[in-house]
């Protein structure tokens, strides 16, 4: 998909250093925070000291919202410290969020593609968001017990996952074909907004069984049509999904239980498959039905059924690497427990003391709750700036190029003729910088790429571009007129382009040239581009290199284009303030 | 033991198949009565032979591998004065995209069609059998057809793009510059008199008649019609080749291929029949009988209007106007290209991976005669 894919490898090593680093910055802004607000919390209790046990009318929470609350709030927790594994900033847009998106349509696929193009663009800051985003939110969700604080989380739970629902999980892959419960449709992201949405409503709900019979009702309804679709299903795809999983890096045992579940549910595809319908469509009668008896048992026949699916078909969902939640099935667990306790509110409050005098706690709650949006907020400031700024992060461009050498001495002079045969000497451009590069006008693959940074890099620099001259030397022994340099500069839309000069000459001055910067240029046979290191420096106005870098592109994408325009931008203005 | 479903559920199992029968061959049945009959399939392709006085030519992708960017084109040459084939292909542009030649004047120009960042094409000339080469440029893409570039007597060159415009360069020197002008487009082609006549649709060849005038030819949607045209004082006109609606020319007709020969041209047309060859005096054309041209993938002229044709492990010959077609002995594996010998004889030049082995026609059998193992420059253009 068009903008999503970085090109680089998921466990490329700079960017896992670079997200390394963010996690561990911002876990020590984090950790200066909630010291920051403990201090004040103790500082104010200190003031006003805390209300004393039995005074106060706070009644105990509903154990089926605490139920939700705390499972979905170490869910969120869980699912935040997997983001923070180091193969996720480079590879969650590539390695997850497009091949989840490939078999939806081209709609869908078009907006995952904005979402995948913003992460690769950033993918430290929006690495680091997730991570510092969904732990927030799961704290958040523990510590505020009741009230607005509490409710706002579970609204800022639906908002998250509905974020996640939608790029992260194309929907839950409804658009898509082969849907299977089995599998993790509708999405786990969509449960961890249905309970959001459960917490989020006034606590009197909580505290009536209709909230249970609605919400079990729901649950049946969807367990039914969920039975209905596997029906549909056709034979071998179980097979085939859980034998594709057994592939996934893990444990030996685990992956030997799943190749021999594979095997099992291929021999017996339409048994399973049966069995799979029956259950469901059981279970979701059961719910239906709203008699706490009957849910009971089907809460706890479902309880057992769904760690099955999680172990045998869905291999725990963390595995690999780049396993973002635990998949579909422990939420679900923690949502139609919670049903069935809400159906039976009253038995279950009057065995809560404890919690009620939990509750009666709000100051220190409210200040946790506070460090828990703050977490949140450190997490998405960042990538919020980023996003709004349209060009990537320079971090890609390091992980390609390696680190640039710093020199300061000064660049050997030479007199070429540019595109319009006027001569241009490198002592003639004194008082700028000179961003220099060399171009094969004929090149196939690198040079048009980089004379598309460069372009860009002088679109960046706004005013300050009338300080930097944006330079490239012919690197080519035969191809190598000013006919050639024009029709360059056709193709990539550089004549209009200011301060641009594609300097060319006779094959001495040339060679004199790339001996004088280090490159080697020279014809192959048998078809071949001319080959010529691809390398940049940054030239003072004084006239002294001041950063040498490789420009080879690397996989080119619209991400690794924009971030090496940033970057020769950042060793521009550098060379500015240097002068 | 099994037993069969009860004759009633059986009886409805055979109804419902006839009426999906049924239902399945009326939406198969053709809703119109005529229809127009398509050239048979010939697959594109740049793999080509030609003759000039430096030497015979041949040109031909090498690298075997699946990313075409890692597949090469190479230009071989066997010189006038030799027998055996040497590499020659032009240094300092990758040619994954393709290469397309065309000898007059005392020289050949070989065109680089574009491929991955390149939108243009360069050029190089040698007027010395390929031993060294002077660069030029086409600001524009060359089009994906053998008949892309022509060179008359005069140096003057033509060169056909990929969206159908004729430029012309009026000087071998202007066309090592790059000052090419526009000759006709194809719109305006198509909106010629004789390109309304015959229902241009696209031009794929281009050469000079034996006025040295510049000559179009492509595909018509008119059956019967082939689409040759002559530049005459900057006006189109037809070249008069019409080939009889009920003969060989039923259905639409394209033209595959066109040179120049001494006193006039020769092309290669795709018709409803197969595949005929034609050739023209300057006042009339003669027409060969068509042969099969099913699985054809490559073809070429050789000297004095002859020509040849590849594909399935077949090869046919025809010598020149007012011949009929020969079918060569089985070609040897691999085979991509023919070119003409001495006399009837043939040289067949077959590719694995990067070595060429070429194979010569003696005695109604082939004989290897040379291997050339050209260091293919694998990863050079990723």
């Amino acid at each position: 998909m068009p903008g999503m894919n970085s090109g680089l490898s998921p466990g490329d090593p700079t960017l896992v250093a670079a997200f390394r680093s963010a996690l561990l910055h911002q876990g020590a802004i984090a950790l200066i925070m909630l010291v920051f607000l403990w201090l004040l919390w103790a500082a104010a209790r200190t003031w006003r000291p805390a209300a004393s046990p039995g005074t106060g009318g706070a009644t105990a929470e509903a154990r089926a919202r605490w139920l939700l609350r705390t499972g979905f709030g170490v869910l969120w927790i869980f699912d935040g410290i997997l983001q923070a594994q180091p193969k996720m900033a480079g590879g969650l847009a590539t390695q997850v969020m497009e091949p989840i998106a490939a078999s939806s349509p081209g709609w869908v696929q078009h907006l995952v593609n904005w979402g995948g193009t913003a992460w690769s663009y950033h993918p430290v800051q929006a690495g680091a968001a997730s991570v510092w985003i969904q732990v927030g939110i799961g704290t958040w969700l523990i510590v505020a017990v009741r009230g607005p604080w509490s409710r706002l989380a579970g609204a800022a739970s639906v908002t998250w996952g509905l974020i996640v629902w939608v790029f992260g999980e194309s929907f839950g892959g409804i658009f898509a074909p082969g849907l299977s419960w089995l599998t993790g449709a509708p999405g786990a992201v969509l449960i961890y907004v249905v309970a959001g949405a459960l917490i989020a409503l006034p606590e009197g709900a909580w505290r009536v069984p209709r909230t249970g019979r609605l919400l079990l009702a729901g649950l049946g309804l969807f367990f039914v049509a969920m039975a209905v679709l596997q029906a549909w299903s056709k034979p071998g795809t179980l097979s085939g999904m859980v034998a594709e999983m057994a592939r996934t890096p893990q444990p030996r045992f685990l992956s030997s239980l799943l190749s021999g579940f594979a095997s099992f549910a291929t021999r017996y595809g339409v048994a399973v498959n049966l069995v799979v319908v029956i259950a469901l469509a059981a279970m979701g009668a059961a719910f239906l039905t709203g008699r706490p008896r009957l849910v009971r048992y089907a809460m706890w026949s479902g309880i057992v059924f769904c760690l099955a699916d999680w172990v045998l078909v869905q291999d725990l969902g963390v595995l690999g690497g780049l396993g973002t939640d635990p998949n579909s099935m422990i939420p679900l667990i923690v949502l139609f427990s919670a049903g069935y306790l809400a159906l039976t509110p009253a038995v279950h409050e009057a065995e809560a003391p404890a919690r009620a005098a939990e509750a009666k706690r709000p100051g220190a709650r409210s200040v946790a709750a506070a460090g828990a949006l703050a977490l949140i907020l450190l997490g998405a400031a960042p990538m919020a700036a980023a996003a709004v700024n349209r060009t990537a992060d320079p971090i890609l461009a390091l992980a390609i190029s390696g680190d640039s050498t710093r020199l300061n001495i000064p660049a050997p002079d030479f007199s070429l003729t540019d595109q319009n045969g006027r001569t241009v000497s490198l002592a003639s451009l004194r008082g700028k910088v000179v961003l220099m590069t060399f171009l094969d006008p004929v090149c196939t693959s690198d040079c048009p790429i980089i004379a598309q940074e460069f372009k860009q890099t002088g679109q960046m620099l706004g005013a300050q571009a009338a300080n930097v001259e944006l330079v490239a030397v012919v690197a080519n022994p035969t191809y190598r007129s000013t006919a050639f340099t024009r029709a360059f500069d056709r193709q990539e839309g550089l004549t209009t382009v200011p301060d641009w000069l594609y300097l060319t000459g006779s094959l001495g001055q040339l060679g004199a040239v790339w001996r004088h910067y280090g490159v080697a240029v020279e014809n192959l046979p048998a078809g071949a581009m001319a080959a010529h290191n691809d390398l940049a420096v940054v030239i003072d106005p004084a006239g002294r290199i001041r950063q040498e870098l490789s420009s080879d592109p690397g996989p080119a994408t619209s991400s690794t284009r924009s971030s090496f325009s940033v970057l020769l931008g950042q060793y521009a203005k550098q060379a500015l303030r240097q002068s | 033991m099994s037993r069969g479903p009860a004759p009633r559920i059986r009886a409805l199992r055979v109804g419902l198949a006839l009426a999906c029968a049924g239902l399945a061959a009326g939406c198969g049945a053709p809703t119109a009565t005529v229809a127009v009959t398509r050239p048979p399939a010939v697959t594109g392709s740049l793999s080509t032979s030609l003759t000039t006085a430096q030497g015979t030519w041949a040109i031909a992708v090498m690298g075997g591998s699946a990313a075409s960017h890692d597949n090469f084109w190479q230009l071989f040459v066997r010189r006038a004065d030799a027998g055996r084939w040497s590499m020659v292909t032009p240094e300092g542009v990758a040619d994954n995209g393709g290469l397309v030649a065309a000898g007059g004047n005392g020289s050949l120009v070989v065109g680089f069609r574009p491929s991955q960042e390149l939108a243009y094409s360069p050029l190089a000339t040698s007027t010395d059998a390929g031993l060294n080469w002077t660069p030029g440029l086409l600001d524009a893409a060359l089009a994906d057809t053998p008949g892309a570039i022509a060179v008359g007597p005069s140096g003057r060159t033509l060169a056909l793009l990929q969206d159908g415009t004729i430029e012309a360069a009026p000087t071998a020197g202007d066309a090592a510059a790059g000052r090419w002008v526009p000759l006709a487009t194809l719109t305006a082609l198509a909106a010629s008199a004789p390109g309304r006549s015959c229902g241009l649709e696209g031009v794929s060849a281009v050469s000079f008649g034996p006025d040295h005038n510049p000559i179009a030819a492509g595909t018509c949607a008119r059956p019967g019609a082939a689409g040759v045209f002559t530049d005459v004082g900057g006006t189109w006109r037809s070249a008069g080749l019409t080939l009889p609606t009920g003969g060989p020319g039923r259905g639409t007709v394209r033209v595959l291929g066109l040179t120049a020969i001494p006193g006039g041209n020769a092309a290669l047309l795709a018709t409803g029949d197969g595949l005929l060859a034609a050739w023209w005096d300057g006042t009339r054309w003669t027409v060969s009988a068509p042969v099969t041209a099913d699985g054809v993938r490559a073809l070429g002229f050789g000297p004095g209007g002859s020509a040849w044709l590849l594909g399935g492990g077949r090869a046919e010959t025809i010598a020149g106007a007012g011949s009929t077609w020969r079918a060569l002995p089985p070609v040897p594996a691999g085979t991509a290209v023919l070119a003409p010998g001495t006399g009837e004889s043939y040289d067949a030049l077959a590719v694995a991976g990067s070595r060429l082995t070429v194979w010569r026609l003696a005695r109604e059998a082939w004989g290897k005669v040379q291997q050339i193992s050209v260091p293919v420059q694998y990863g050079s253009s990723g």
